[in-house]
């Protein structure tokens, strides 16, 4: 078998295929092509469509710069990966002509140091680490735009931003955070550390791994393309027909999103296939780390969930481009179609993105209490179950919209009985965690946040699946603090567990631990203050997604501004400490836990191929205290 | 080439690499299939609810069901010759050939249907639109044949071509051609489920 050099994977000669295009392509000829392409379509689809139009002595419509704006965004896309070179291999493949052993480990960028992050790159290591920038890059932007959303609600008749902007801002906001907590787990630690922690040597399909990181990447040019269009100012859920009825900036939603389902339907066959077929000998399924399990159950409940997300804007789409009729109800359309469509993906994606958190900190706490997890069966379960169930309760969404009131009670039913499987994840957490000794590191400090967040966030949540108690919180405050409490208090603080968890692998450093402490109580404090003030205001009455409120609701809406500068310093410190540690942090151990899983078992930098020899699995990641 | 490359490039079997091949595609089917699943319940959503008698407006054109079935039928056709290539080599370049082009037929049938809609609305200012919510929906499906239509042919042109060149990997080309076969198969289902749809105006 192979003889890898273990320590040199970085500086080994650049394998350089001859007269290959391959080795032109980068980040750079991406953005030019695609540049280019959407200017070409731009300009080929306006004057076709005036051509069209000085027929019939009429200037563009609304309509008609619709098509304009949304083919110029999909040309961008496209013209982005033929210039980074994504359809090389397709194209190679049709014609008969095979990528060549070289070719193919060029394009896994061996050899090629920091370049390889602005390349078309099949390392399952370098597609991790472009996720995490990605996903911080994402969370700076929508919190900017949260410490501006909250800046305005400071006092009654704030004029921080205008009614426009800030329309838009609470729109961008959502869809903004909701792709990064969609990827926040999956993308950097799925991509660069669970692929080692099953005993691969890489993802089943590298090339569509990197395929479904630089497919999202052109949708992040697209969506801050809104801004310069006049804002969203539907709110992230878009609803018809006011989506169909809005701006320019509506086309910049409708295509980040169609691009986003791509992405993440590619992401999500990758690792399904990745861990159902590539475990290593020996890793029966009893065996595959909670972590792996969770991320796979949260991605394959997004391949069929996330296509119908699409569906709705393909439609939205089309209404406002071809004039269709799906949600004009003078067309034989129906608002309540997207809101059906919406929500059958809407809820089960709260479970994506919440499973993959709570997994993370799952694998964290036996490492920490060096105690096996409690009761590996009842997690499976708690997560396959909340899946099943996710995909039964959308209406609850729906119970004021007056679709279908027949079915609002067993839609109650449903949505209250998912909270057996939820409790399920406490049992298991705090099973664990029970007269254990825990070694109170950084990481650990996000399993103690993670149940006490994410308790108020199901138990509020109780509450709005009530169908009496919906009819007066809904549209409240309330809603507002309850969804942040689960998603940001379990998928974002198991994320930045996992991340305080992981850095030393994939940076080769150790994370800045005061930085961190510091950090983790400015966010955590001020996450509470902020949202138990949001909860206040909503139970008094305060709608959500308004500008401005009454002078009664003054108190409770200057505690959360309080609270968001908190959490918006806790965060600027946590970037700092992410960014000081990775050049200038202690140089990490192989495996500074004392982790039994088996990304532990490899050095940094993890060779190319993770493994010098492909390990065989003979006990469970959680045997401690059973000797070695 | 090196031993490095070796490792990385030739680490499974092809039988492997095949049939975790087919099972990406399988899963990107079930994709596809939820997609498909919203299309259909928009189509009978939107009929079940028929706003304002706006379904299919009295006076308005539509297409008959034959025209959807015969849509349909080159995807069948596709996946029986592709099916019947695999079992014999002798005859895998001949229904290749026949593979492509019934789907070659096929997108231009469904093409030729997109171009001649009898639904269409003008107004006075030349803005056209789309009569009812039947109109709507039958748009987006065939949209949606056309990419299956196009996404297909891409696959059988390659599987022609590579019929025709020799020094490719025999058996990983062979689980290559089972797994598109996968994916014509879901092809056809997808037009039999449409074309049962769209029958019923």
């Amino acid at each position: 078998m192979s003889t890898l050099d273990m320590t040199s994977t970085h500086s080994r000669p650049v394998p350089h295929p001859k007269r290959s295009l391959i080795t032109r392509l980068h980040m750079g000829t991406g953005v030019v092509v695609g540049i280019i392409f959407a200017a070409l379509a731009y300009y080929a689809l306006k004057s076709s469509l005036l051509t069209y139009t000085d027929k019939v002595a009429d200037p563009l419509t609304p309509h008609t710069d619709n098509i304009v704006l949304l083919g110029s965004m999909f040309a961008w896309s496209i013209g982005f990966l033929v210039g980074i070179g994504a359809f090389i291999g397709p194209w190679r493949w049709m014609i008969g002509k095979d990528l060549t052993d070289e070719e193919i480990l060029y394009m896994a960028g061996d050899g090629q140091g920091i370049k390889r992050y602005f390349k078309y790159c099949t390392d399952h290591k370098v597609v991790g680490i472009q996720y995490l920038v990605g996903v911080m890059t994402l969370l700076g932007v929508g919190g900017t735009m949260a410490m501006m959303i909250r800046t305005n609600l400071a006092r009654p008749g704030g004029h921080f931003v205008t009614a426009t902007v800030y329309n838009s801002l609470v729109g961008l906001h959502g869809i903004t955070m909701i792709i990064a907590m969609i990827i926040v787990a999956t993308g950097p630690f799925g991509n660069y550390i669970m692929p080692i922690m099953i005993g691969a040597y890489d993802m089943a399909f590298p090339r569509l791994n990197a395929l479904s990181w630089w497919v999202l990447f052109t949708a992040i040019p697209v969506l801050c393309s809104a801004w310069f269009l006049g804002g969203i100012p539907t709110g992230w859920t878009a609803y018809a027909p006011l989506s169909v009825q809005a701006g320019p900036g509506m086309n910049a939603f409708v295509a980040t999103i169609i691009i986003f389902a791509v992405s993440t339907a590619v992401a999500g066959m990758n690792i399904t296939t990745t861990v159902v077929a590539m475990r290593t000998k020996g890793m029966k399924w009893n065996r595959v780390p909670i972590f792996v399990i969770g991320s796979t159950i949260s991605v394959a409940l997004a391949i069929p969930a996330f296509p119908t997300f699409m569906l709705a804007m393909v439609q939205t789409g089309l209404d406002r481009t071809f004039n269709t009729g799906f949600f004009d109800a003078n067309m034989g359309g129906s608002g309540w179609l997207y809101a059906n469509l919406f929500w059958i993906m809407g809820h089960p994606e709260v479970y994506v993105i919440l499973i993959p958190g709570v997994a993370a900190l799952m694998e964290i706490v036996p490492v920490f209490v060096r105690k096996p997890l409690f009761s590996y069966n009842a997690a499976i379960m708690g997560f396959a179950g909340i899946a099943g169930l996710s995909v039964l309760v959308w209406a609850h969404h729906m119970y004021i919209a007056g679709w279908a009131p027949s079915l609002n009670g067993p839609f109650m039913v449903t949505t209250e009985m998912i909270s057996i499987p939820t409790g399920l994840l406490f049992l298991v957490l705090i099973g664990t965690l029970w007269r254990g000794k825990p070694w109170m590191k950084l990481p650990m400090l996000s399993v103690f946040a993670f149940i006490w967040d994410f308790l108020i966030g199901g138990i509020t949540g109780i509450y709005l699946s009530d169908v009496p108690a919906d009819g007066y919180l809904h549209g409240s405050m309330y809603v507002t603090a309850h969804f942040h409490f689960t998603l940001m208090g379990a998928a974002l603080t198991g994320a930045i567990g996992g991340l305080a968890y992981w850095y030393p692998k994939m940076t080769g450093r150790m994370l800045n631990e005061r930085a961190g402490y510091i950090s983790f109580w400015f966010v955590q404090i001020g996450f509470n203050v902020l949202f138990l003030g949001m909860f206040m205001a909503g139970a008094e009455g305060q709608p959500r997604r308004v500008m401005d409120y009454a002078a009664v609701f003054a108190h409770s809406n200057m505690i959360s501004t309080i609270g968001a500068y908190g959490v918006g310093i806790g965060m600027i410190i946590l970037l700092w400490a992410v960014i000081h540690s990775w050049t200038k942090g202690t140089i990490a151990p192989m495996n500074p836990w004392g982790a039994k899983t088996l990304e532990w078992t490899v050095p940094y930098p993890v060779p190319l191929t993770n493994f010098d020899e492909l390990p065989v699995i003979t006990s469970d990641p959680y045997g401690y205290g059973k000797g070695k | 080439m090196s031993h490095d490359t070796e490792f990385h490039v030739h680490h499974d079997s092809d039988a492997a690499v095949g049939r975790r091949e087919r099972l990406g595609v399988r899963l990107l089917i079930v994709a596809d299939g939820a997609f498909l699943f919203g299309m259909i319940f928009s189509y009978f959503y939107l009929r079940n609810l028929n706003a304002g008698g706006n379904w299919l407006p009295k006076g308005v054109k539509h297409y008959s069901a034959t025209s959807a079935w015969l849509v349909a039928i080159p995807f069948v056709i596709a996946a029986i010759t592709h099916r019947a290539g695999l079992r014999s080599k002798q005859a895998r370049n001949l229904t290749s050939v026949v593979t492509l082009l019934a789907l070659l037929v096929g997108g231009f049938i469904q093409w030729d249907q997109l171009a001649h809609m009898p639904f269409l609305l003008k107004d006075d200012g030349g803005v056209v639109s789309f009569n009812g919510a039947y109109a709507s929906n039958w748009a987006l499906i065939a949209g949606s044949g056309i990419f299956h239509y196009f996404l297909s042919a891409f696959i059988a042109l390659g599987i022609l071509i590579r019929n025709r060149t020799t020094n490719l990997p025999e058996e990983l080309d062979l689980w290559r051609q089972r797994t598109a076969q996968s994916w014509f198969t879901w092809c056809a289902i997808a037009a039999i489920l449409t074309g049962i749809t769209l029958s019923i105006i």
